[in-house]
């Protein structure tokens, strides 16, 4: 056995300091390299060269392209040679020194004379560094050549060409693709890794047609594959037109089944792993398909090979996220990899048990994983974490010992990344289950007396701010946060200041003592910490509503933080302060017409460009600057720019529809794409017949449109006040149009009227929706109460998956999803999703949408509303009824 | 593809590295992320044991041979066991240039073989030749036996 890292090979202890690269450095071998213009040439010596040179190379070494270049100069010279092993090592070197097409011409005289060689290893080794110094226009030249090496009896040289083919194909792939037949012909050779190729370059000619590759694999899976290389990439390609027939096939037989089944049967390992994982993946696959893959990937669990034991336990993992009873069969054979030596295989192991295990199973799992966490790095320890929360939430009853197993890895050594992924779990496991709470907080206040990140202290003073003042006996946990300010950095020392704060707020009978600790603060070193005493000082001792302190201490701060510090900094210092409610709460969105006019010129010198200026207020100022709307009131919300045209057309038309409480104003963004023409007096005649409660009052036209140069006109309606009105418009553009003399840039002086139709127009209930997110959406869900909560549930019919659903539904209701839970995980058969928002009369709306899909497709969705409006709760409930 | 094959010696020190596809910009990162791997698992490994790790979307399959340490890393259809395919030519061919299993020096004295038994298994990210006699034949130029055409 040998004995890395710790033993020297006896034979040659003489001799292991000695390196025959010892010293070696570039410049010497480039004067080294001269060796290869003597007349006389030394093949040895040559070869001797070269190695160094490969050295260099594979050392990750570069050479200035003056240097590549005389190297490259004078290996050509080594053709003269007739040694075959340096010949050899002269294609070698040339492909690694890649030439530059203007030097390609020396050599490729020499190479296409070996490329018709009669010695098949010249031909061989030519077409490989030809094609891969080769431009468009010698692979025609030599094409004919190619063709003809992919069908050479020579196996060798026909891989070659197919390899070569394969790296062509993404440079000249109009070129490699009349080579179908020859290639077709090689996939019948007798060669195994000659098939193994030109199946792969056939599938990649024909991978854009569908019905090409169907073909190919019919005929392939009937016939015998003998490469295992060759039958594991059918497989693969199997796989793939069973996914795309899936939704076409009416008898419910899986076309191709058979075959896959069959493979499993195979005399390859890899082939066998390679069907199992093939019909793990297949999609709404049955338990009874499953369960041969699921078998011989069982066998491969106690493999000696390791390789085969990690293939089959990280399918397994895969299999035990959505079929985890499939997988239960294996648990006592993945419950002997825990021990295995390769560390990966043992913590694959280890969360597929995590997976699939039941309840009973539990302690016996916590033990062994408590062994084994302390020999596994960082990364495999946050996924072995990770698992361990799923898998609590998932038998809340085992909250106490898989708490305990937390904070007990919670003291030990080890980074950032994986103390975060243990606190992370525990705040969720608080959140989750009501009886880990006091357990959980506790440990979490035990980690912060000795924890070495700031990030992470912070984090917790501020979730120990909003729940240690709930549990039965908060004063417990003072003593921990007071230790902050003591003896932390200025940072955590401020976080403690606010969470003290918190808990004076919420618990009458700590707030004496809270108010002794505060003072202490304000002699704080660092002013943040001494500022933030005074605030909170001042707040609580302040005989303002107590819901009022509430809200300032616990509120989340519903403005996008980018937002706020534009406005911060537009700010001037003045007699007026700062006003809080001026920061605009919409989340940006680039409009259309800025991204579609890059090309403009800069309008002077001096100074740094503009940055982009907030959409909103931006709008704002357009809006009120034009007398006609300017006694309209606040601006609510604008949308999005909505195409009116399609994209290339004569003129490009968007529309922003801008909500006020009593009106609607459209700004149709004009783009005149005619260079020969210029547009006077624009208008948009909107035709409101299907809008019944908006009445139109203003339009503004648009004197001028030049070419290139867009330009706006708006047409404004009333509508009921606060009344989230809905309606369709019909719009069309009418314009006078003057010639213009393209060379001259003039415009004649008479025009024509003429009109052009746009697009419909929606106004949609989405549209009196501002998408307003929430910091925490627990706490803001409980802070709201179910007072004006409103629940239902809806019947969404058939649909392709889950995140499509999802998706539908936040668009309709176009409000800001919360916590990453827009995002639906592939599989999966039910989801919840969180949203909020701020609806029109700006009233706060928070929706917990859950969703759960049946066998057939067909979707159920339970919708439970809560705002400060039960009319508001129940028009979300009207929009997704009428939806 | 066959993203990279890398063989570096115990001290952690590349000897030899091979990338296809690999943004050079990401080849530190690579190197360094490997040579920890190695430092985590290898102490002790018996020779040509493989070990095989995964890494998003990406296989590494390792092992020492002799005085060297060598990494292999595939995506796609070069997954683990294909991988393990390609470590075994490998392996084989530079036991076969070497004479068995390498020190570091005799790696070092057989680099030029070794370059050219490598160019011949993988081209650009493609395993091309899985026979160590064939390639034992190709490197000299010579034919593939008559029975294999």
């Amino acid at each position: 056995m040998a004995q890395p890292f710790l033993k020297k090979d006896d034979d040659h202890d003489d001799e292991v300091d000695y390196s025959p690269f010892l010293g070696i450095e570039k410049g010497a071998v480039l004067q080294e390299a001269r060796v290869f213009n003597d007349p006389q040439l030394d093949p040895r010596r040559c070869s001797q060269v070269i190695t160094k040179l490969l050295y260099l190379l594979n050392q990750g070494e570069t050479f200035t392209k003056v240097e590549a270049t005389e190297v490259f100069f004078a290996v050509t010279k080594l053709f003269q040679s007739r040694d075959l092993g340096l010949r050899r090592m002269v294609y070698v070197i040339i492909k690694e020194l890649s030439p530059s097409a203007d030097e390609v011409i020396i050599v490729t005289s020499s190479l296409m004379k070996d490329m018709t060689s009669k010695t098949d290893m010249y031909r061989a080794n030519a077409i490989r560094v030809l094609c891969q110094i080769t431009d468009g226009t010698l692979l025609t030249q030599i094409e004919r050549y190619l063709k003809q090496a992919i069908v050479d009896k020579n196996p060798v040289v026909a891989s070659a060409a197919l390899v070569s083919g394969i790296h062509l194909l993404q440079t000249n792939p109009e070129i490699v693709k009349r080579w179908s037949n020859e290639v077709q012909e090689a996939v019948q050779s007798r060669a195994a890794l000659v098939q193994f190729h030109a199946l792969a370059l056939l599938h990649q000619i024909r991978q854009n047609d569908r019905l090409a590759v169907n073909k190919l694999v019919s005929s392939l899976t009937r016939g015998s594959v003998r490469s295992p290389l060759a039958q594991c990439l059918l497989i693969r390609y199997t796989s793939q037109v069973i996914r795309e027939s899936a939704s076409n096939t009416q008898t419910g037989d899986r076309p191709f089944y058979d075959f896959l089944e069959g493979c499993l049967r195979h005399k390859a390992e890899m082939v066998i792993f390679e069907a199992a994982r093939a019909i793990t993946e297949l999609n709404g696959v049955t338990s009874r398909e499953l369960t041969p893959a699921i078998t011989v990937l069982q066998l491969f669990l106690s493999s000696t090979k390791p390789v085969l034991r990690f293939a089959a336990v990280r399918t397994l993992n895969k299999v035990a996220m959505t079929h985890p009873i499939a997988v239960t069969n294996c648990n006592i054979d993945m419950e002997s990899l825990i021990s295995d030596q390769n560390r990966s295989i043992a913590t694959l192991a280890i969360t597929t048990l995590l997976k699939t295990g039941n309840e009973s199973s539990v302690d016996r799992l916590m033990k062994q994983i408590t062994t084994f966490m302390s020999d596994i790095a960082d990364e495999f320890k946050i996924v072995v974490i990770e698992a361990i929360r799923s898998l609590c939430l998932k038998f809340p009853l085992k909250h106490r010992s898989l708490m305990n197993f937390l904070s007990n890895i919670l003291r030990e050594e080890g980074g950032f990344e994986y103390k975060k992924a243990i606190v992370d779990s525990i705040v969720i496991l608080i959140r989750d289950i009501p009886e880990a709470k006091e357990s959980g907080l506790l440990h979490l206040c035990e980690f912060i007396e000795d924890c070495e990140f700031t990030y992470l202290s912070t984090q917790i003073l501020h979730f120990l701010g909003i729940e240690g003042p709930k549990t039965s006996d908060p004063s417990k946990y003072i003593r921990y946060i007071y230790n902050r300010v003591h003896l932390e950095n200025a940072t955590v020392r401020a976080g403690a200041v606010s969470t003290l704060a918190k808990f004076g707020a919420m618990v009458d009978s700590l707030k004496p003592r809270i108010f002794i600790l505060l003072r202490r603060c304000l002699f704080d070193t660092d002013d943040e910490v001494r500022d933030r005493a005074t605030l909170y000082l001042n707040t609580l001792g302040a005989d303002g509503a107590v819901e009022d302190m509430k809200e300032f201490l616990f509120g989340s701060l519903d403005i996008p933080l980018v937002n706020l510090e534009r406005s911060l900094k537009n700010y001037e210092p003045s007699e007026e302060s700062f006003d809080i409610n001026s920061v605009p709460k919409e989340v940006k969105i680039q409009p259309l017409a800025e991204k579609k006019a890059p090309g403009k010129k800069p309008t002077g010198l001096g100074g740094p460009p503009p940055g982009p200026p907030s959409t909103i207020d931006a709008y704002e100022k357009l809006l009120s600057s034009i007398p006609e709307f300017a006694n309209f009131g606040k601006l609510f919300k604008s949308s999005a720019p909505v195409e009116l045209t399609e994209a290339e057309t004569e003129y490009a038309v968007n529309v922003v529809k801008h909500i006020f409480d009593g009106h609607v104003v459209f700004q149709y963004n004009c783009t005149n794409t005619i260079p020969e023409q210029l547009l006077e007096n624009v208008t948009v005649i909107v035709d409101a017949s299907e809008a019944e409660e908006f009445a139109e009052v203003a339009s503004k036209p648009l004197r001028s449109l030049p070419y290139d140069s867009p330009g706006q006109t708006f047409v404004a309606f009333e509508k009921p006040e606060g009344v989230p009105a809905v309606g369709k418009f019909s719009n069309m553009l009418r314009f006078i149009v003057k010639e213009v003399d393209p060379s001259t840039g003039e415009a004649e002086d008479d025009g024509v009227e003429d009109e052009y139709q746009l697009e419909e127009l929606e106004v949609v209930a989405a549209d009196y929706m501002l998408k307003v997110g929430v910091s925490n959406f627990r706490n803001a869900w409980e802070s709201m109460g179910p007072d004006c909560e409103r629940v239902d549930e809806y019947d969404l019919g058939p649909r392709e998956n889950l995140a499509e659903a999802v998706n539908a539904v936040i668009n309709l209701l176009g409000m800001q999803p919360c916590e990453g839970t827009e995002v639906v995980p592939s599989n999966s058969r039910s989801h919840t999703c969180l949203l909020s928002g701020v609806y029109i009369g700006n009233v706060k709306v928070l929706v917990r949408l859950q969703f759960g899909i049946d066998g057939p497709k067909d979707v159920a969705m339970k919708l439970a509303v809560r705002s400060e409006d039960e009319a508001v709760s129940d028009a979300i409930h009207e929009i997704v009824a009428s939806g | 593809m066959l993203l990279a094959i890398l063989i570096s010696n115990f001290a952690g020190n590349f000897l030899l590295e091979r990338f296809n596809g690999v943004p050079s910009e990401e080849r530190l990162h690579w190197k360094t992320f490997l040579v920890k791997l190695g430092a985590d698992n290898l102490k002790g490994a018996r020779n040509e044991e493989l070990f095989v790790s995964s890494q998003k979307s990406v296989y590494i399959v390792y092992t020492v041979l002799g005085g060297v340490c060598i990494y292999i890393v595939g995506k796609d259809e070069y997954d683990e066991l294909a991988l393990t395919e390609v470590m075994f030519v490998i392996t084989s061919s530079i036991k076969d240039a070497c004479g068995k299993s390498p020190s570091e020096r005799l790696f070092l004295d057989k680099y030029g073989k070794i370059c050219l038994c490598l160019d011949e298994i993988v081209w650009k990210g493609i395993l091309e030749n899985t026979e160590k006699d064939r390639i034992k034949r190709l490197i000299g130029l010579k034919p593939p036996n008559p029975t294999e055409i």
